[in-house]
């Protein structure tokens, strides 16, 4: 779900995927250090106002996981008998 | 298994990022401004109608992120739409400025020509000027809705269209409906704006 909201957008922050996914922050947290880890997605932590801020984004190799990640299941999906 | 349906997705996070009312309330006021300039010119005779649609925008837009910035994203937080929203909605503004020129033209070149034919074809269109004006209210509201994916827009549309062809057989003037359908929106992209900020309190230190 986090791949696919990010896949949709250019970027997005913390607090507005938190509410999109509704995941709680510790949770969704704990998936985004996951995905950053693979290389799937970008964090980065700024200051705006002199708050703390967490932009995120899809990287081109999760952008591109993900793509063909749908083409396989477009596959499988096609496959099946209606 | 369920594949995700990405079109679904970035309808959902359009219109979660636009659930605040404000985008409502702006163009509310918009038309409301609208319909107020055009009462004052009939009541004072100052011509003030024209500039509010030239103006409006210039000044509205900064305020309308200053706002987005003050209350929407600190409660929901930021999200910034790919080159593919932004096309979508730079290609309908393309095509309204393009069916505006057109429109201008027509009566333009209408009233060069002087033929027969070209001052019928105006005295139709100013005869029946609220029908088109609420057809055209009706088309651009859908478009607008369609592309960026607020159902509540193709409702204004049709509520505009009913209310101009109302307003065309009982011969009511044009800045009356102005002035309600304005009001209407403002006071709905209010009551959106009371129910968002009920919903998302600021309650996270952000």
């Amino acid at each position: 779900m986090i791949m696919s909201q990010l896949y949709v957008v250019e970027s997005a922050d913390f607090l507005f995927l938190q509410y999109q996914l509704q995941m709680t922050p510790g949770n969704l947290s704990s998936h985004l250090s996951k995905l950053e880890k693979a290389g799937y997605v970008e964090i980065v932590k700024e200051f705006i106002e002199r708050k703390p801020h967490t932009a995120l984004k899809l990287t081109k190799k999760g952008r591109d996981s993900f793509k063909e990640y749908q083409q396989k299941l477009k596959q499988v999906f096609s496959g099946l008998p209606k | 298994m369920k594949k995700p349906d990405l079109r679904e997705i970035e309808k959902n996070t359009y219109m979660s990022y636009h659930q605040d009312g404000l985008i409502d309330i702006f163009v509310g006021f918009y038309i409301l401004l609208f319909g107020a300039g055009i009462l004052i010119r009939t009541v004072t005779e100052f011509s003030t109608w024209f500039i509010i649609p030239a103006i409006f925008p210039s000044i509205m837009v900064p305020i309308w992120i200053s706002f987005k910035r003050r209350i929407t994203i600190p409660r929901i937080g930021f999200v910034k739409f790919g080159l593919r929203s932004a096309n979508k909605l730079m290609a309908v503004f393309l095509g309204l400025t393009v069916a505006g020129l057109g429109v201008f033209m027509v009566f333009g070149l209408g009233g060069s020509i002087g033929h027969s034919w070209a001052l019928a074809l105006m005295d139709l269109i100013i005869s029946n000027s609220m029908i088109i004006i609420g057809i055209s209210a009706g088309l651009i509201s859908s478009l607008f809705a369609y592309t960026m994916g607020l159902k509540r827009l193709y409702v204004y549309g049709l509520v505009s269209l009913v209310m101009f062809l109302v307003g065309h057989f009982m011969a009511i003037q044009f800045e009356y409906f102005l002035l309600t359908i304005g009001s209407a929106i403002v006071i709905y992209g209010l009551v959106l704006l009371r129910q968002f900020l009920q919903k998302y309190p600021l309650s996270r230190g952000d």
